[in-house]
Order: C-alpha cells, then structure tokens, then sequence
C-alpha cells in the first residue's frame, strides 16, 4: 500500500474510505490524476459491488498497444476490443460458450419468456462520472428507439410478430422488457447485436440522456438542432445519430460518455487512431485492481496486408487477430523470435465454402443447384484434405457448413455430411442426373448441348490457388469450373443482384446459431432472392416452389422464434439446421481452422484456442479488459 | 507570344469542363455505388441494413438524383464555396482529407523528381560522350533493370533487404514511437531512415528512361557539324557539351516537365500503397475502390487542372529556352 507514502489529512481520509468493504486499486496513470484533485477515489468512481472479470492471471497496469487498422471502413476492428452488452458472451473453464451478465447485478425471466428484468449495478457511472439510471434506459427507449425519425423501421429482431417490445422501469436501477410472444432467444440476441442501432458499440438499453438529449428532437428545439447539424457538417439533425453519426459513433465522437473499458482519444481519420482508459470502468478483477490494465490503444493505419504483414514480424504490434492471415502462417512463424512475438491461434468458427446460387437466372444451371443429386456430386468431387494442405497449412479441417466444435448446437454427423472424397459417386450421381453426354474434352454436357460450365467467383487474391485445385477435382468429374477473382465491391453486387453463379466464402455466425440464423435461411447466401420473398412476406424477391425444403427451414425459425422454452425452441433450431445440412445447400471445404493471432512475449492473459465468431464478438470473446502487458520496473 | 499564351489559356477552360464531367460520369460506371459498398462492409462485421435503410441513405446522400444534377451540384459547390464535398468513407470533408497528406506527397514527389534529373542527366550525357565503354555498358544494364522491374516489386524488394539484412524498421514514413512525437532531431533522422527507400524506388524507375532519352539526344547532336565548329575553335570538351548539345538534348525534358506536376500530386499510387506511406495515392485508390465518389472526382479534378496546367507550363519553358519553337 502506497498510501503511507503520502503525508497530511488527505492521506488519513483516504484511508478511512478504503478501510470500508473492501480495498479497490486503481492505474497508476489514474492515481496520479486522483492525487491531483482531478479525480475523484476509485471506490467512488466504481460501483458500490463492481462486476467481477476473472483474469487469467492478476496482471499490472500500464502500457500501450499497438496493433493497426484498415481505414474508416474498420469501425468494428476497434469497436469489438471493447463493446459491452447486458450480458456477453464469454468461455467458461473448459472452453465452451458461456452468457454471463456485464454491468447489470442481477437478471430474470419469467416462465414463458415474455419478460425479461434487469437490474443495473449499483453506482455505475458513465465514463464522465455521471451516473447511469434507468432514466437512461427510458431516454433510450421513448426518445431513441420508439422516434421514429430515428429508427424509421424497428428491427424484427426487437418486433417479433411484429409487435415492438415494451418497457417499464421499476425504479432507477430495475427494469422489465416485455414481449406480446415468448423470446427465448432473446439474450442471445442481446449478446450479439444488443439492442442494435444506433449506436455502433451498443450498449444494451443505455444512452446517456444527460449528453445526447441536447441533439434530441424531444429535448432540443429546432434551431438547436438545425445548429448541432451545421456544426458537424451533416444535413439533417438525424444524421447526427446511427453507426457512423458524429455524435453516437464512440469512434468519432470524444465527448461521448461511454460505458467500455476504453474510450476514443484521437479519433479517425487520423493516421494513429487512440483510445484511452475509461477511469469509471465499472468491473474489477479477482483481486480488486479495477479494468482494464492496459492504459492505451493505438491503431496505426495501413493499406496492403504486406504492410500490415511487415508491422508484424518487424515487432510493432502487440496482439491482434484481425487481418492475420492463415495462408502467411509460415511466414510469422519464421520472423518470432525477431520480431519478439508469438504465434497464437483462435480457432475460427468460419467454413470456406463454395455457394452455389439457387436464385441463379441462368436457365440450365438454375434445376441443376436446386438439384441435391447435383449438389452432393460437387460436394463428394473435391479432396478436401488437398485443399487445407494447400491452401491452409493443414491448420483447417475437412468439413460441411454445419455448427464449429463448442457450439451448443455442434453435431458430429452433420460435421462430416458429404464430405468424403469419392469422384466415382460423383459422377455416377452426375450421370442420374441426366448429365451423362460428354464432348471431345470428356466434358459434360448440359441440355441444351453446352459444356458444363460454372463460374465460382472469390475476392480474396489468396484463393486463387484453392480455386485452381478445385477446378482439377472437378474436370474429373466432367465439369469445368471457371475461377474468377473479382473485386469485393462487385462481388457484394453481384450476390445482391443475383448475378453470380457461384461464390467462395467464409461462412460465418456457426456457433451460436440461435443468435443469428439469417445465414442458413438462405440470406446473402445460397438463396438470397428467397429470403428476400420470406422476409418481405412476398412483397419482393423470388416464391420458392410450394414443396422446397427451405419452406420448411422457415416453419422451424418460425416455430423456434415463438416457442415458449429453450427446449422447444432448440428442438426447432435443430430440425432447422438439419434440413439445411442435409440439403446440402451450401458446399462446405474447410473449416475450423487454427487462425494465427499475434502476441507479443510481453502480453499476457491471451488464451489460445478459443472460438471466433461474429457471434461471440471476435477477440471480444478473450476479455480485452484483462490483457496485461509486462512493465520493465 | 501573348497572343499565343492566350489561345492556350482560353483552350484550357473547355478542356477542364469536359474532363471533369467525364471523369464524374466514369466514377460512376461500375456497378452498385457507394452505399453497395457501405452495406457490404457493414454485413461483413455483422450489421444488416434492409434494402429500405439502404434507399434511405441513398436518398440522403443524393445519390437517387439524376447524374447532371449531381454533377451541377458538385461541380458549383467546388467553383462557388470551395467545397469539394464530404467523403462518404471517411465522413470527413475532401479537402482536410487531401490537405492533410498532401504535405508529405508533395514532399516525396519533389525529391524524388530532382534526384531524377541529378542521376539521369549527367549519365545520359557521359554515356553518349564514352559510347560503348565499360561504364556506358553498366549504365545501359542498370537502365534497362530499371525500366524493367515494377516500382512496387522494386519496393518490395528494398523492404525486404532492409528488415532482413539491414535490421532497419522499414514501411511508412516514420516509426511508430515518434508517431505524434513533438518535432526533434531524432524524429527528423527517423524520417530520413525511411525516406530513402521510396525515393530511390521512385527515382531509379524514372532515372532509367531518362537515361536512355538523354543518352540518344546527345549522340544526335554530338556528331553535328557545330559540335566539331566549337571544338575547333578551341573550347575544352565540358565547353563544348554542356554549352551547346545539352541545351538541345534537353527539349524532351522540358516539354514533359509539365507532367511532373500532377505525378508530384498523387505520387506513385502503387508504391505508395506497398510501402504504406501516408500520401494521397493510397488514399485515392480507395475512393476510387469504394466509389466514394466526391473524393475520388476531387482527386480526378485536381490531377486533370494540373496536368492541363502542367502542359500550359511546358509550352512556355519550351518557347523560352528553344528559340526555334518561338518562332516557328
């Protein structure tokens, strides 16, 4: 205790607080502003009970890291080290996916899942000591999320059946979230996309009424917003809110009260985007010393991944996982020991898969993909094995599109679904399918006469070769596939302009599934003009014929969306994905790879191994707050 | 003279009028436009708008109106207020973008524009003197090696002899410990420990063609009957070659000096992206990348006012040195 160190009252004083409950430590680089009058104690800036985030191990406060951003496009590069939920996702002791609350003391839900209550921590304050109460949840609620100039549309994810969700607050610390239907996923949407826009950290229910309401319809007159507008260079007073407003956007706004470890201190487009410690960060590790340890975060911006590649093994970045890329592994490994970094991994809850397109508007090939036969013949025609040794380093495995190893919805028998190399099935299966005319290059022919041709499109200049390797397999096959590696934008316009044939993808959001299951509805992937009819109710996109199994993929969210207990409604959830993999709609190759992250030798409470997922909030999932770099003293 | 200066001046108006209007309309020929893009990125970190949200900001953005009226609106913004718009990637204005890295651009451009012309100028002329010695034949296989290999593979290589052999920290301009240091000496020499390597990556793809240029002016001019005139009347041979050919053989130099300028402006778009320098080529393959369109048509708009000017610039230098042209 360094306390004694210090003469006169204000020593005794300090004492005489600690001396209660229990002793909290703070960051020297804090203490220094609490010594200067700058500050107030660190048990009046923590919460009377602070959530309690077990360390790996207790680390020590101080440093800076460094890892690199992308451009203004990497908004959630930043966003995901630090974003806070009611309840987030973390791993429990042996690795598997566990819900735990954040800032909220206590939650429940009633018996059919209607309502849901939550009660805040006790004393929490925003980043600029002023307290967080349920008047923020209600400025959130009536002034936000019901304004309709502020959310024009309310998300289905927070309407189910169409019916918005209600609130009603018990009192400054207690409030209940009701729903006209049973939700029992309703947590883990929260954990995943929280209460959703407009905020682009998104914290569940909380907006700081005392600074945002200043830019409120409801509060502010119109001149003052007219003003607010003209001063931040947009439009409209309501372009000032949502993911990319210069006032909500955490990453561009410093004067946005927070709730996250950190908050933004030099804000993009600068070429060394900063953020710095929130001092009221309301959780603490075992031992007491309040989160995060590490005082800064330094994003240095770069254009190529050879650049990014070159920070790396030249020692400038600390940790990150973001664009380290699978294929440069070798090339990490080689250059540790001189860049003074390890190699770790994550295990990547992604499946590079080929997506053929069920929407397709090419006539021969549009019965063929909505053909399983055809189908199971692309998936059985490709060695898997080949292409994670070629294209992965080996770190992947052969597997379907179907839930990652730790998910609670993880299946052995869907894992392996057509995933055997057998070239003589395929093309047995290709000649039952009518396929069986071949032309002088042993091709096969389509009806119509032409050539068997399919055009799979990447984006990434890395697939090149796994494409090339999948264009062997399949010319044994009597099928020609042409890869084509085109721009990112174009790809993204062609899949929402149905104008691919098929697409290479990492297939994501395949852990937990519940939080997310828009993927295997067919949304932007193998049949996106029909999910554009489902979720339009048939106002838009293309009606799939009355048989098509992905109707009945549909009944099942249906049915998980509303049932009353999490049994039924994972009973339902696994019909679901059932029905997709055996369909085999989309063509899993590998996955699960063992993704490199980078860790410094000096930065510690990394753990290896764990899932990352969109879902689970990518490095998110490993506590941020909690890593620790070794100080030299 | 005057009369000549105005004619170009008043053809450089409909010139710049025309280019940026096609250059506006180029922009916006891929397919999908800026919010495409947006909404593809925001699905990739897990965001989802509906095809509503996406009209919305299409609308917001004005996208949705008909192109002229896109362009009148840009085009008077830039000629009336100086504002050449917001870009939608950055929701920053276009001019603090290219402002603040424009500094640096110009910078590295300059230098490596005038470390150019010192390396290619005297060799250019000692190997047209010296034809076929040693030394000529070594210039002429660096020349070619020059011309030959990419700027950015140049870059790549440097790089890399530099981390590997060298132990230097190469990329950008400056190590990330003096990032947002205050200016000292330290900082300076850091900078300098980077500069190197875009520079002479820049100047040795340049040198080389010029080089060969120089070279074959001079040995056109060396055998000329006044060449042997002026050695006749007793002048030493630095007399002679400096005074007279080189004068000549600088024509080509000067009549594509002009197009320095905008080269000085976006520098080595390429190189500029491997080596990760905070210029504004990386900047501008962006916008053009994301079809964010007001920094990208800033950035074509400027380019083509500067070449059309650069170009203005040439003729006049050309009139003034080469009296032949004058009154031709």
């Amino acid at each position: 205790m360094k306390l004694f160190l210090r003469s006169g009252s204000l020593a005794v004083a300090l004492l005489a607080s600690v001396s209660l409950a229990h002793a909290f430590q703070e960051a020297p680089m804090l203490k220094a502003e609490v010594d200067a009058g700058k500050l107030p104690p660190v048990d009046e800036r923590l919460p009377a009970d602070p959530m309690v985030v077990d360390a790996v191990e207790v680390g020590q406060y101080g440093g800076t890291w460094h890892r690199a951003y992308s451009g203004p496009g990497d908004r959630w590069g930043p966003t995901k080290l630090m974003e806070e939920r009611v309840l987030k996702y973390v791993p429990d002791a042996e690795g598997n996916i566990s819900l735990v609350p954040a800032y909220i003391e206590s939650y429940s839900v009633n018996d059919d899942s209607t309502e849901f209550t939550f009660t805040l921590l006790d004393g929490m304050k925003w980043s600029d000591g002023e307290p967080v109460t349920t008047e923020d949840v209600e400025f959130w609620y009536n002034d936000v999320f019901l304004n309709k100039a502020l959310t024009p549309t309310i998300d289905p994810t927070f309407s189910p059946g169409g019916v918005p969700m209600t609130l009603e607050v018990k009192d400054d610390r207690t409030f209940t979230i009701k729903f006209a239907q049973p939700y029992v996923y309703f947590l883990n949407i929260l954990a995943k996309d929280s209460t959703g826009e407009p905020s682009l950290d998104r914290p569940s229910f909380l907006y700081p009424k005392h600074y945002l309401s200043q830019f409120n319809d409801h509060y502010a007159n119109a001149d003052e917003l007219a003003k607010a507008a003209a001063d931040h260079g947009v439009q409209r007073w309501s372009d000032l809110w949502g993911s990319k407003g210069p006032i909500t956007s955490w990453w561009q706004n410093p004067e946005l009260p927070v709730i996250t470890a950190w908050k933004i201190e030099t804000p993009a487009p600068a070429n060394v985007v900063t953020m710095v410690r929130n001092p009221y960060y309301w959780a603490v590790d075992q031992d007491g010393n309040q989160l995060p340890y590490i005082d800064r975060i330094e994003h240095r911006l770069f254009d190529a991944a050879d650049s990014f590649n070159l920070m790396i093994v030249q020692g400038q970045i600390d940790m990150q996982m973001r664009y380290v890329n699978t294929s440069d592994f070798t090339f990490y490994k080689e250059n540790a020991d001189k860049g003074g970094y390890h190699v770790g991994t994550s295990i990547s809850a992604n499946v590079w898969s080929f997506v053929p397109n069920l929407n397709t508007t090419d006539e021969q090939l549009n019965p063929l993909f909505n053909n399983a036969d055809f189908r199971h013949a692309l998936s059985v025609g490709i060695d898997r094995e080949t292409i994670n040794e070629l294209g992965f380093a080996g770190l992947g495995e052969p597997r379907s599109v179907s839930p990652v190893s730790g998910s609670p919805y993880f299946n052995a028998d869907w894992e392996t679904h057509w995933t055997e190399y057998d070239p003589d099935l395929a093309n047995e299966l290709l000649d039952k399918v009518g396929l069986s005319e071949r032309d002088a290059d042993d091709y096969r022919l389509l009806p119509n006469g032409k050539r068997l041709q399919i055009v799979v499109e990447a984006y990434q200049d890395y697939a090149a070769p796994i494409l090339e390797v999948a264009a062997d397999y399949y010319k044994d096959i009597g099928i020609e596939l042409l890869p084509r590696i085109i721009d990112r934008t174009q790809w993204d316009d062609n899949r929402d302009n149905n104008n691919f044939q098929i697409q290479y993808t990492p297939v994501d959001r395949l852990s937990v599934v519940s939080a997310d299951p828009r993927n295997i509805m067919g949304n932007d992937s193998y049949a996106q003009q029909h999910y554009v009819w489902y979720s339009t109710e048939g106002e838009s996109g293309i009606e799939p014929p009355a048989d098509d199994p992905i109707r009945t993929i549909w009944s099942d969210w249906d049915k998980a969306s509303v049932a009353g207990s999490v049994e039924d409604a994972d009973a339902a959830l696994n019909d679901m994905i059932g029905t997709f993999v055996d369909q085999g709609y989309v063509i899993g190759l590998v996955g699960e790879e063992k993704a490199p992250m980078i860790v410094k030798n000096d930065f510690m409470n990394v753990r290896n191994d764990l899932i990352q997922d969109d879902v689970t909030r990518g490095v998110g999932y490993a506590q941020p707050q909690q890593f620790w770099i070794k100080q030299g003293n | 003279m005057a009369n000549f200066l105005l004619r170009r001046i008043l053809w450089a108006i409909p010139t710049l009028i025309v280019v940026s209007f096609i250059s506006f309309i180029i922009i916006q020929l891929p397919p999908g436009d800026y919010v495409t893009a947006y909404a593809a990125e925001l699905r990739n970190s897990g965001e989802y708008i509906t095809a509503a949200q996406e009209n919305a900001i299409r609308t917001q953005l004005g996208l949705n109106d008909p192109i002229l009226v896109q362009y009148v609106r840009w085009i008077g913004n830039i000629l009336l207020h100086g504002d050449f718009g917001q870009s939608f990637h950055w929701n920053a204005p276009v001019s603090d973008l290219i402002w603040s890295r424009l500094a640096l651009t110009l910078l590295l451009s300059s230098l490596s524009l005038v470390f150019t012309w010192i390396i290619a100028i005297p060799i250019g002329v000692y190997s047209a003197q010296r034809q076929y010695s040693l030394l000529d034949y070594v210039f002429t296989i660096f020349g070619f090696l020059g011309k030959g290999i990419p700027d950015f593979l140049l870059a790549l290589i440097l790089m890399w002899i530099g981390f590997a052999w060298m132990n230097i920290d190469v990329g950008g301009l400056i190590s990330p410990r003096f990032e947002g240091a205050p200016l000292s000496l330290s900082k300076v020499l850091n900078v300098l420990n980077h500069v190197w390597i875009p520079i002479v990556v820049l100047a040795t793809g340049g040198a080389a063609g010029l080089i060969r240029v120089m070279r074959a002016n001079m040995l056109d001019e060396l055998g000329k009957p006044y060449v042997e005139t002026a050695y006749a009347q007793g002048l030493s041979e630095r007399q002679v070659v400096w005074g007279y050919p080189v004068r000549v053989a600088l024509n080509p130099f000067i009549s594509t000096v002009g197009w320095a300028l905008p080269a000085l402006f976006s520098g080595d778009v390429i190189t500029a992206v491997v080596l990760n320098l905070p210029t504004t080529g990386p900047l501008m393959l962006q916008a053009l990348k994301m079809q964010d369109m007001y920094l990208a048509g800033a950035f074509i708009l400027i380019l083509s006012v500067f070449t059309v000017i650069g170009t203005l610039l040439s003729d006049i230098l050309l009139a003034w040195s080469d009296p032949r042209i004058r009154y031709a």
